[in-house]
């Protein structure tokens, strides 16, 4: 596989409806050359692209709210803001954090969850069905508008978190949510990040089991910050739930709490993740939930001399975004650093973002017995290797 | 299809004789699944108790030519674990170690054959995990495995706030077709990289390799509810109010219902005390914090009462919804008092139409003089209309297969699939075209190939095969159902 560090984009191709996608991706058959889409905040995360290539840009609208089913249908090139806004008029959102400007297809090409999952899920456990054109511009529909549905293979969630190597979505379909009457936001001070690592089983399980949580560093302090949502009384008892699993824990202490509209609850959550976007050096880990704290805990410390890392965790799927405005050496100490404390715990980080000069960093986890498969896959769906190419799985150039 | 000696040593040398059924009498348990229509008798049916047992069995399979079907404790609803013209049945069914829970990571990993209640016992007698569960509840949770779950994304009762089998696999370990082993997932983890390659084994009807292990999300074992006991003059004003509940914001753990034959079929045979005239009844369950669950409840008994339900009772008492409950699981042993044979269809629907659907789907039987009876999951919107047959008499078979596809159809123009829980398997095969463009046929077959280039494990399931051919009914044969005709 080669991959270049200078890249020649065409002109863009614009596409908002499935034929628009159909006719792009005929044109890059008989071209040869590929059709690249990284999305707006994932443009770093993986190999780069090939040295020439058509840059997909997609836009598009909601289609379908139907109300009573809690169920909408959207362009995949349909901003979430735009989703969000159309859902509000009938008191529904998608439970889903990430920035306002970010496409759908954007969300699921990279799986994209956040502090919401606690209580929601994951894209994985929303999404009823899709459109998709794979890599000979044939469109395929899979899933459905209905809540459960087994016809066929899922192929809907094959293509969560496929980062565009299997097809170009064009349609997606997802359950909504009545957005609650009440939200509750707590700060949890917590002396030793570690110790959450023993407690998040017994919080769970408990009625102070949240519908948002995070995990950041406050001037050098670890605070969880928590959201409750439901009726006032609900997120009153959770609450008094909290209290109660608090007082029996050592060093861990409500610091804040404030009763909230739901405006307010979702600003919340995205300034949590503000830092993210701008950054140079930005990695997600993953490691068992039960050592979240553990590893926040070993990858705060910043080393003398270098500029102070931010981090960003959600304790209860063992996510970890860390990072910092890095140089390339400082970047690889931090790759380093990571491998080391995820090693023993089998974890695994994926690069967001390299700075410059750091492209050398491996930004996957090395390949798994699952790879033949996986590219068997991408040969099935995409055999001329036209969709982002070699972004994570390997050019292939043995002919189908 | 007979079977020579040397095959039947070679698949004794890996799993041992005890391990291996292959004289006709013991075959013949193995000849359908819990869809009796299609029924096959295996080559030979092999008991591995090792993912390497597997795996050298699926190599002796593909040594000796003989097809491969992947079963778990057979109580799949559609034909997906029948051997059609023969095979080798690869039963899970003594892999039952559960190898680790691990409740601070909230993760079980159990091999495929573990029954799903065991599992969940299994949690519930760990050190801290008194209040952790495997969530997927199947009507089968008591005999069927997590693989056969898994492997047909099954639903249950509590799938509406819950979710679907898949929701709660993290991963699994599959032998694939050429006998090699892979991992999906990331063992504890709940994230991963690249495409979702769990998501895709779920629900894919053991066509694309046999899962030997799972990496089981355990949850909250939901500790307060409440349970409502609705009934009703019409079933369209049970669907509405299922609607309307939904529509409210609020979901509860199931909404399940019964339309008057059932009640009184269910009534006759076990004697709740269910009133026999009415014409639905709508059983539902909250769960959450106790402090507010009365909250819920009330907004609940008004939606009931705004669309006319003659009676409304609602309980917290364990006693109480334990018989409630048990009445909804007994509803399908019930209709052996008012049919010799009955088959049940699993549309999903979108649940706004609900109301005019069941009407509907009644006036179908009534139009062909077959009586439908319902019982099914309505707060996912996903109907089980029960067609009462005799199957012995070849025409009202035929008559129950010809009605079962306008049924289907009509779910299908309704924006609704074909099914919601029980899957494809054979029985609904022929659909698939209707649910499905060619085109999307063709990326399916192409992900089979991906995974199963030479057609070896549970081909001519799930997805249409122009290699494999399943007929259920033998044109000169017709009180012989099953085999399996090579297209090519």
């Amino acid at each position: 596989m080669t991959h270049h560090a200078r890249t020649n984009a065409t002109s863009p191709v614009h596409a908002r409806h499935a034929d628009d996608v159909i006719a792009a991706v005929q044109h890059a058959v008989r071209t040869g050359v590929p059709l690249v889409d990284y999305g707006r905040d994932h443009a770093g995360l993986g190999h780069p692209p090939p040295a020439t290539y058509t840059r997909l840009e997609r836009e598009g609208d909601v289609l379908e709210h139907d109300v009573r089913d809690l169920v909408v249908r959207a362009d995949a090139g349909c901003t979430l803001g735009r989703l969000q806004a159309a859902l509000a008029e009938a008191n529904q959102f998608l439970p889903i954090d990430a920035d306002d400007n970010l496409t759908l297809a954007e969300l699921v090409d990279h799986n994209v969850y956040g502090p919401l999952r606690v209580g929601y899920g994951a894209l994985r456990d929303l999404l009823l069905g899709m459109s998709f054109v794979d890599g000979e511009g044939r469109l395929v529909t899979v899933g459905g508008r209905t809540v459960k549905n087994v016809a066929g293979y899922d192929v809907t969630k094959l293509l969560v978190g496929g980062l565009g190597e299997l097809g170009v979505i064009t349609e997606l379909t997802l359950r909504t949510v009545t957005i609650p009457p009440a939200t509750q936001i707590v700060d949890l001070e917590v002396a030793e990040p570690q110790q959450l690592d023993d407690f998040q089983t017994d919080w769970l399980t408990a009625d102070a089991a949240p519908a948002w949580a995070v995990l950041v560093f406050d001037h050098g302090a670890c605070v969880v910050r928590v959201g409750y949502h439901g009726t006032p009384s609900a997120c009153h008892a959770q609450l008094r739930s909290l209290e109660t699993l608090c007082d029996q824990m050592t060093d861990v202490r409500i610091a804040a709490t404030d009763e909230y509209g739901f405006d307010e609850d979702s600003r919340e959550r995205a300034a949590a993740r503000a830092w993210r976007p701008e950054i140079p050096a930005l990695v997600k880990v993953i490691v068992p939930p039960a050592s979240t704290g553990f590893v926040c805990q070993s990858l705060a410390l910043t080393p003398t001399a270098e500029p102070a890392r931010q981090l960003e965790a959600y304790p209860f799927h063992g996510c970890i975004y860390v990072g910092g405005t890095l140089n390339a050496e400082q970047a690889r100490r931090l790759d380093a650093q990571i491998v080391h404390v995820i090693e023993p715990v089998d974890g695994l980080r994926i690069w967001h973002r390299r700075p410059r000069g750091a492209e050398d960093i491996e930004p996957f986890p090395p390949a798994n017995a699952q790879w033949p498969v996986l590219l068997r896959v991408k040969r099935a769906l995409d055999p001329h290797g036209i969709l982002n190419p070699g972004r994570y799985l390997p050019v292939q150039d043995e002919p189908r | 299809m007979g079977v020579t000696s040397t095959v039947v040593e070679a698949f004794q040398a890996i799993v041992g004789s005890a391990g291996v059924l292959h004289e006709r009498d013991a075959l013949h348990v193995y000849e359908s699944d819990g869809f009796p229509i299609a029924r096959g008798l295996p080559t030979l049916v092999v008991f591995p108790v090792s993912t390497e047992q597997v795996a050298r069995c699926v190599k002796a399979a593909a040594a000796h030519g003989l097809p491969l079907i992947p079963r778990g404790s057979g109580t799949g609803l559609a034909g997906g674990a029948v051997a059609f013209g023969g095979g080798v049945i690869v039963s899970t069914s003594r892999m039952t170690g559960i190898e680790s829970i691990d409740v601070a990571n909230r993760v079980a990993v159990a091999q495929a054959g573990v029954r799903n209640a065991a599992l969940s016992q299994a949690v519930a007698a760990t050190p801290g995990g008194t209040h952790l569960h495997f969530s997927p509840d199947p009507s089968s949770q008591a005999a069927s495995t997590v693989g056969g779950n898994a492997a047909t994304n099954a639903g249950g009762v509590n799938t509406l706030k819950h979710g679907v089998t898949s929701t709660h696999v993290l991963g699994v370990e599959l032998v694939l077709p050429d006998g090699s082993i892979i991992q999906t997932g990331g063992g504890s983890l709940y994230d991963h990289v690249g495409p979702d390659l769990t998501g895709l084994l779920c629900g894919s009807e053991g066509t694309l390799g046999i899962i030997t292990r799972i990496w089981c999300r355990l949850v909250p074992r939901p500790r307060h509810f409440r349970t409502i006991y609705a009934v009703f003059d019409s079933s369209y004003d049970a669907c509405k109010t299922v609607a309307d509940v939904i529509a409210d914001g609020i979901t509860p753990t199931s909404m399940e219902m019964m339309d008057g034959a059932m009640i009184r079929a269910v009534e006759d045979a076990f004697h709740y005390g269910f009133p026999t005239t009415a014409q639905a009844l709508l059983l539902m369950e909250i769960d959450g914090i106790d402090q507010v669950l009365d909250e819920q409840l009330a907004r609940c008994v008004a939606l009931c009462r705004d669309n006319r339900a003659t009676d409304v009772q609602q309980c917290a008492d364990a006693a109480k919804r334990a018989e409630l409950w048990s009445a909804r699981k007994r509803a399908f042993g019930a209709i052996g008092r008012i049919s010799h044979s009955y088959c049940t269809q699993d549309a999903c629907i979108p649940r706004s139409k609900l109301p005019e659907a069941i009407e509907h789907i009644c006036k179908l039987g009534e139009d062909v003089g077959m009586a439908i009876t319902n019982v099914f999951h309505a707060g996912d919107g996903n109907v089980h209309p029960i067609m009462l047959f005799d199957e012995d008499d070849h025409e009202q078979v035929q008559q129950t297969l010809a009605l079962s596809e306008r049924i289907l159809e009509y779910c299908i123009s309704l924006g609704g699939t074909i099914t919601g829980e029980h899957g494809v398997g054979v029985e609904k095969l022929h659909l698939m075209h209707k649910m499905f463009t060619p085109d999307t046929i063709g990326a399916f077959q192409r992900i089979k190939r991906a995974f199963d280039p030479d057609g070896r494990i549970n081909e001519g399931k799930l997805i249409p095969s122009d290699r494999v051919k399943i007929e259920l009914l033998r044109p000169t044969a017709p009180n012989i159902p099953g085999g399996a005709l090579a297209a090519h």
